[in-house]
């Protein structure tokens, strides 16, 4: 993400026998290819190039040297006072212990609903269900107002209960868990109840591992989610010192413009843990962004 | 101690009947076979033995309990599925040892466990494979697996459906001896369900044929061979199936015949019916061939027949030959020169080995009953 | 002799036990869930209409009964009104835009060349960044002081007439990985044989594209359509971040109408703008449902 990274073409490699004659225009093929992969490239890289060494820039200097493509008089110590004296690290507190609140809840929220709803059979079950379907037309902005009145009134606001209570369960987790549960085979639930499994022994010994994919990806999704969250967080806290980062970010914003790069630094810091699970977890990240759009 | 009883047992799921009416009674340490086609309730049957479908109607009992309104896990049952139903995600050791730690209740002290966990493994040569996932074994060993989780909690009464289905023929044909094997030595209740005949005759003390939901006769292998209840499973036992043709009965000299559109056959047997009588005629493959031309005797009756095609199969040969409107079946001695495709034969059926049944209840004339027998025939 | 389980007394209190305890757990399971959805989705509407039908006074010590007049009123209001247009033009500017360049990222990057990983990495880096993020990323290209395009007039944010495109063109960027990702992955999801067969009956690329990509992939892209129509009526802080709703009121939107950082309108009104917000969310669901149930080729 540092750098812009440029692609050399490789050696034009022969894969398989080509016939003779084509040889030239498959290579030019492949060239207009690499180059215009590498246009796209540039202009996906380019918003975050430009955040790169503005963060590191002095901001006065730069913007008197006309605004060049490169750095100009580096301030390498703008991560440190950003992480500091700027208060980013009890933003990233804050938000890391609303973000971990709000997965452990919804995990343990969807994984029971969506269990009800795959294997148990009691009244009011479709009821319960319509009620479910019902929460995705009252997204939080939708109950915004009302909410932070409901939060102010409980004595709730610049907390953590505050920032997360409205988020402990989703339908979605339940969804999407539940078709997890239901694509078990039948064969394996009734050998589980000839077994001697009792719904919790069944839950935590085998539905719950068999579906682990599936809870995976929607982990994710709880954590991009809860992570990413500006709205609520705006509204459900006053202080300072309750901000998540991502709010800490918009603060950072409207400081003196010769401090502006903290507020560039800020968001590569808050970008990081995004990042880190990019790198390390691409797999199961693109399996739960792309989860409910593409089967298979 | 103990064995199964349906007592005219019913199932219902919506509007669809699954088994109606079942009288069924498995005896304490029999192999018994349920055979049926795709569809028939068979599956249905056995899941209500074991717990996992309620009883609509009716009284089913294991031993001498009624267990209608006993949890499966209470009913000292192991079934072994289709599909196995392993834990894909335990090893096989955990797979075997799930029956016997699941319900925390009647949880066993661990080193009995291990000991009744080698056992199994012992006896299905599972030993060297116990650390390993189901993922990694072959279709064989994880059939093997499904079977040591099943003997592991030394149930009164295995259930067994199609347990073999997804195995390939050969290891088919060897795990069927396996299985009997397993059978002579444990003493204890098989109910094990297949639509294939081969399996059934193979492996079972009794066969109980149903179809539709209904037992059509329960027997001993050579028993329903022989003195089949009625078309269905004349049809059904037997491959290539029997021959049927629809005819009259004549009389004629000591035995009788039946005149069919083909031609007459002499039946040596008349089981009751009379000259006049609308019947079924039945005769199985290895009873029919085709009579020698250079023997040719145009008094002699016979079906008139046409030679479709030549089935080679090494051993043996099958003539499929078309009778009026009906394909017939003859299984040819391979040392006699066979006819050519488009051939006119004339096919001669023994007359010791003609069936007739009944057109309009489909029932074996002769066979003893007027409804098709659901009920014990006494072992022996 | 035919004995029905129901007239076994024993059985039948046996079985109506398990029965009260699968029920229990069921409710108990969802317990959590609902407590939730209850105090945080249905009460708060019950609060938005409470609060359209009462308007509070200047000093906000007191919120006398007015009735449906309040509600009729904003949503029938010039405030309200443009906060919709808003909203409508920023989903004008972003979902079209953004679906485009998510197929020409993935269908660029859908084939076989050495170093592919690389770009696809690249293409889908903009999901590691959140809305907030993306927001300070373009303050670095935008902003009227120190933005690095200040000075292209077509994306001015001191000018009302551009200032909500400009804005608009961060989330179209955000959004670039998702749509890449989601894209591409539909792409991969196609079955070769049915590529091999098109190929076979001799498409040239553009009508294979127009005739067998498409209408395979449409699941996909209504399914963008579907997340960046909401990402559009859900927009906040590029806003709030980049223009603070100005120059003027050219850059709010209706949500920050609602949230009304500077707090100038009074809670009744921004009740009655979010019971607005919420017809709005049923509509665009709604028409995606029938849209979903109707144009879409889904395999089978
Ligand atoms: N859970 C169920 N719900 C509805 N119908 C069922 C169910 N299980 C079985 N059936 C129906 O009952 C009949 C018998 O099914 P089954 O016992 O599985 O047959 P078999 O095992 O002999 O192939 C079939 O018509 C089947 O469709
Ligand atoms: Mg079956």
């Amino acid at each position: 993400m540092a750098t812009e990274s440029t692609v050399t073409a490789p050696p034009t490699a022969v894969e398989r026998p080509r016939p003779p004659g084509s040889g030239l225009s498959i290579g030019l093929a492949r060239a207009g290819w690499y180059i215009s992969l590498t246009l796209l490239a540039v202009v996906v890289l380019f918003p975050i190039y430009m955040l790169v060494i503005r963060a590191i820039s002095d901001p006065i200097s730069f913007i008197n040297a006309g605004q060049p493509l490169h750095i100009v008089s580096a301030q390498w110590d703008v991560f440190s006072r950003a992480w500091s004296d700027a208060g980013l690290a009890r933003a990233m507190g804050v938000s890391a212990v609303a973000t971990i609140v709000i997965m452990g809840a919804q995990f343990m929220t969807s994984v029971l609903g969506a269990y009800a709803f795959a294997f148990l059979e009691f009244p009011l079950k479709k009821l319960l269900f319509a009620i479910v379907i019902g929460t995705l037309l009252l997204p939080i902005e939708v109950t915004l107002v009302a909410n932070i009145q409901t939060v102010r009134s409980l004595g709730w606001l610049n907390s953590v209960q505050g920032l997360t209570f409205p988020f402990l369960a989703t339908a979605l987790g339940i969804f999407l868990i539940r078709q997890g549960f239901l694509g078990l085979p039948r064969d394996l639930r009734d050998a589980a109840t000839l077994d001697g499994f009792g719904h919790i022994g069944f839950l935590f010994k085998v539905a719950i591992p068999l579906a682990k994919p599936v809870i995976g990806s929607f982990l994710v999704i709880s954590f991009l989610s809860a992570w990413n969250q500006y709205v609520w967080p705006r509204n459900a806290t006053t202080e300072g010192a309750w901000q998540t980062v991502q709010i800490a970010l918009r603060t950072l914003t409207t400081t003196r413009v010769d401090q502006i790069n903290l507020a560039f630094a800020g968001a590569i810091i808050a970008a990081l843990p995004l990042v880190l699970l990019l790198i390390f977890f691409q797999r199961q990240m693109v399996r739960g962004l792309t989860a409910g759009a593409v089967k298979g | 101690m103990s064995g199964v009883t349906f007592d005219e047992v019913t199932k219902r799921f919506g509007d669809t009947t699954a088994v109606e009416n079942m009288s069924l009674e498995v005896a304490d340490g029999e192999f018994m076979v349920l055979l049926g086609p795709s569809g028939c309730g068979k599956s249905t049957a056995l899941r209500m033995i074991a717990g996992l479908e309620e009883v609509s109607d009716g009284m089913l009992s294991i031993g001498n309990r009624v267990v209608n309104n006993i949890p499966p896990r209470e009913r000292d049952i192991a079934m072994v599925f289709q599909s196995y139903a392993l834990y894909p995600h335990m090893s096989v050791r955990k797979n075997i040892e799930s029956p016997l730690v699941a319900n925390r209740a009647n949880r066993l002290p661990a080193g009995e466990r291990s000991e009744r966990i080698d056992e199994a493994a012992e006896v299905l040569g599972l030993t060297d494979y116990l650390d390993r996932k189901p993922g990694e074994l072959s279709g064989g060993q994880r059939q093997r697996v499904a079977l040591a989780r099943a003997i592991v909690r030394r149930p009164e009464v295995f259930l067994m459906d199609e347990p073999l289905s997804n195995l390939d023929a050969k290891l088919r044909t060897q795990t069927r001896l396996e299985l009997v094997e397993l059978h002579r030595r444990l003493r204890t209740t098989f109910v094990y369900v297949t639509h294939d005949q081969v399996e059934a005759m193979t492996m079972a003390d009794r066969i109980a044929i149903i179809n539709d939901g209904h037992v059509q006769q329960v027997g001993r292998p050579q028993e329903v061979y022989d003195r089949p209840a009625n078309l269905f499973v004349a049809r059904f036992i037997g491959s290539p199936p029997m021959n049927t043709i629809s005819g009259t009965v004549g009389t004629s000299g000591t035995g009788g015949n039946v005149a069919t559109e083909a031609g007459v056959v002499a039946v040596a047997e008349l089981s009751g019916s009379r000259a006049g009588d609308e019947v079924v005629l039945g005769v199985r493959p290895e009873y029919l061939k085709p009579r020698d031309p250079s023997k040719d005797d145009p008094g002699a009756g016979g079906l008139r027949a046409r030679v479709e095609n030549i089935e080679m199969l090494g051993h043996e040969r099958h003539l499929l030959t078309r009778v009026g409107n009906e394909v017939m079946v003859a299984r040819l001695d391979p040392a006699l020169p066979p006819p050519s495709i488009g051939d006119e034969v004339v096919l001669e059926a023994d007359a010791a080995n003609v069936y007739l049944f009944d057109p309009s209840t489909t029932e074996r004339l002769g066979s003893g009953t007027s409804t098709p027998t659901a009920t014990v025939v006494a072992d022996g | 002799m035919s004995i029905t389980v129901e007239s076994s007394p024993d059985g039948a209190t046996k079985r109506t036990g398990q029965r009260v305890r699968e029920a229990l757990l069921g409710w108990a399971f969802l317990l959590p869930a609902m407590a939730i959805f209850v105090t945080f989705f249905y009460y708060p509407l019950y609060r938005l209409i409470d609060m359209s039908l009462h308007r509070e006074n200047r000093f906000g010590t007191a919120a006398p009964y007015v009735g449906p007049s309040q509600l009729v009123d904003t949503l029938s209001g010039s405030d309200f009104l443009e906060g919709v247009k808003h909203s409508g033009l920023y989903m004008v500017y972003t979902v079209p835009l953004g679906i485009l360049l998510g197929i020409l990222l993935a269908v660029a990057a859908n084939r076989r060349l050495k170093g592919i990983r690389v770009f696809q990495t690249i293409f889908s880096s903009t999901v590691a960044t959140s809305v907030a993020v993306a927001s300070v990323i373009f303050f670095t290209l935008v902003n009227p002081e120190v933005g690095y395009f200040k000075d292209v007039s077509w994306l001015s944010l001191s000018n009302p007439d551009t200032a909500l495109f400009s804005v608009s063109l961060s989330s179209v960027w955000q959004n670039l990985g998702l749509t890449f990702i989601i894209v591409l992955a539909s792409l991969q999801a196609i079955p070769t044989e049915v590529e091999e067969a098109a190929a076979l009956d001799g498409y040239g690329p553009v009508r294979h594209f127009l005739r067998i990509t498409v209408p395979l992939i449409s699941p996909a892209l209504m399914f963008l359509a579907v997340v960046l129509v909401v990402a559009a009526l859900q927009a906040y802080a590029q806003i709030e971040v980049l223009t603070n709703g100005g120059p003027g009121t050219s850059t709010q939107t209706l949500l920050f109408k609602i949230a009304d950082p500077q707090g100038i309108r009074p809670l009744g009104i921004r009740a009655s703008m979010s019971i607005g917000l919420f017809a709005l969310t049923a509509i665009v669901a709604a028409g995606q449902y029938a849209l979903l149930s109707k144009r879409v080729h889904y395999g089978d």
